[in-house]
């Protein structure tokens, strides 16, 4: 049974639709990134699933609880640990006093060994606390009552390159210890390391669901190619050419189509050199933000 | 045992304190100056009395000769009713939307306490400040009686503090309500300071006119401290009535509020 299970998934707030039909199922053990630009509707998949805001259309089930069911989804909630964007607290509080509320509320059986990774100063109020601190303080109340399932939105966003790093080991060793974890994100090389498969969501709409080696296949090669004379964007007429770029004799663009027909449209042409190579994440990403056009 | 009470009335001991440090001087100011007032020639209930009906009863000023009558005017018709009363509606008004508009909302609400339970124990944590001043300060108050050497029967004393306990719930319902509706702390606090301030005018002014049912709105309205201290008269059915309002007041916010979007 898939841990979260997302069917036809919809938020309009007056004629502003945030999610639109969403469709979706994260099943057990696995890293799942939730990718889309600001603005896409990721934060109010995440609030809709804990139940902060209800849908105005279809539904989710957490465990194969209803999230529309307060009563059902307060279930879930025990098994769930939650990290929001831009985590608040209470700023007279200490850390301390934070994570013993919360232990109160939830549970607490794994905070030490997740202070031994993750050190906010837990003596100070959380008033002085840098944006590093507070996320640390979130990531451990995240984990403490250790859940099944990790829901997190930009977990990684304001920690240092080390805690970041640090933080993504901890998720592949959670993931290897059975925990499935859902987490929205849009920085593309966090993607690219840690999730087994992405949902990428944009204006609202869900475009993609793949495994993320799939998804690097399918963006294409980056094509560099040095000629005699100037290529125009005319000369390479043909499928999968996207974001074609020219200076003098240099032209770059993305290649996902056939390559037969490449090197036939290109036989005319002397070529100097020519550079086929992996794309960067952020071209693969591009390809389904890219334009209208 | 309600840890969200527990988190949130830690919060609030600094503040009621500093309350209570500051109400207790005022009220020890006010017992000082009676026996002047008392011993003094000059007529002032004959001021009193040629004042307009709306100030005499808004202030609940009817006598100033006698001890009871001049602390239920100067120290419980005003600062208690009046500035309590903003002061719970204030609280009350934060309790909610202050969490939401910053978001500290979300990392209550994600663990397996339901939002009504959540909203409930904030309104509980409000017992603090109503607790810890209805018993500072009639210690306080009987204390100043006693060393000016006019004492006031402890028993009204006490009869007004407790009976002001349903007044203090109404205000603070009144801000906990908004706060369930509203999403930014300070409008919430704001609104329902202004709310309760607006019911005690209009109490106020209405007294003696053909208008005096409008002030009937107002839960300023059900609480006489002069009635109590003074004549020695009390009456439950008032008390009980805004028991009862405070009671419709959180239940509706927790109703609200358990349903609405964060």
């Amino acid at each position: 049974m898939a841990v979260i299970e997302v069917q036809g998934l919809t938020k309009a707030y007056g004629d502003t639709v945030a999610n639109d039909h969403l469709d979706f199922a994260i099943e057990a053990g696995e890293i799942f990134g939730y990718l889309g630009p600001n603005g896409a509707g990721k934060s109010t998949t995440i609030r809709q699933l804990m139940g902060f805001q209800a849908p105005t259309e279809g539904t989710a089930r957490i465990f194969g609880h209803d999230v529309r069911d307060d009563r059902e989804l307060r279930q879930a909630k025990a098994r769930i640990g939650f990290l929001p964007g831009e985590p608040a607290f209470t700023p007279s509080v200490t850390g301390r006093e934070f994570l013993d509320y919360q232990a109160e509320l939830k549970g607490d059986t794994r905070r030490d060994e997740l202070l031994d990774l993750f050190t906010p100063p837990l003596d100070r109020q959380i008033r002085e606390y840098s944006t590093g601190n507070k996320q640390m303080l979130a990531i451990v109340q995240a984990f403490m009552h250790d859940p099944d399932l990790l829901i997190m939105d930009e977990p990684t966003s304001g920690l240092d390159p080390l805690k970041q790093e640090a933080f993504h080991g901890f998720l592949r060793e959670e993931r290897d210890r059975g925990k499935t974890v859902f987490f929205s994100s849009h920085i593309l090389g966090e993607v690219r390391r840690v999730c087994d498969r992405v949902g990428i969501i944009r204006d609202g709409r869900l475009i993609t669901v793949e495994r993320v080696e799939e998804l690097l296949a399918r963006g294409g090669k980056q094509v560099g190619l040095h000629t005699e004379t100037p290529l125009t964007e005319s000369d390479l007429d043909l499928e999968g050419v996207v974001g074609f770029e020219s200076e003098g004799r240099e032209a770059r663009f993305t290649f996902t189509g056939d390559y037969n027909d490449l090197f036939a449209a290109l036989a005319d042409h002397r070529i100097v050199d020519v550079e086929i190579d992996e794309p960067p994440i952020e071209e693969v990403f591009m390809h389904f933000y890219g334009g209208e056009d | 045992m309600l840890p969200t009470t527990r988190y949130d009335a830690r919060r609030r001991v600094r503040g009621t304190l500093a309350f209570a440090v500051l109400l207790a001087a005022f009220a020890l100011l006010i017992i000082y100056l009676f026996p002047t007032i008392a011993e003094s020639s000059a007529d002032i209930d004959a001021f009193i009395e040629s004042l307009p009906e709306s100030f005499r009863e808004g202030f609940g000023a009817e006598t100033y000769t006698t001890i009871e009558g001049f602390v239920a005017a100067e120290l419980y018709q005003t600062v208690w009713v009046l500035l309590l009363g903003l002061y719970m509606a204030y609280a009350g008004g934060g309790i909610l939307a202050n969490d939401i508009e910053s978001g500290r909302l979300y990392l209550v609400l994600a663990t397996p306490i339901s939002r009504k339970r959540v909203a409930f124990e904030k309104f509980l944590a409000l017992g603090l400040p109503i607790v810890v001043l209805n018993v500072t300060m009639p210690l306080v108050v009987f204390g100043g009686s006693v060393a000016i050497d006019y004492p006031l029967d402890p028993y009204y004393l006490l009869v007004v503090h407790v009976l002001s306990i349903p007044y203090l719930l109404v205000c603070s319902g009144i801000g906990m309500a908004l706060s369930a509706v509203l999403d930014r702390g300070d409008a919430a606090q704001r609104t329902a300071i202004a709310l309760v301030f607006l019911c005690f005018l209009l109490d106020s002014v209405t007294l003696g006119t053909d208008v005096e049912w409008l002030g009937a709105i107002s839960p300023t309205r059900y609480l006489d401290p002069t009635e109590i201290l003074l004549h020695e008269t009390i009456d439950l059915v008032d008390p009980l009535l805004l028991l009862i309002v405070a009671i419709v007041l959180v239940l509706w916010s927790l109703v609200y509020f358990q349903r609405r979007d964060l």
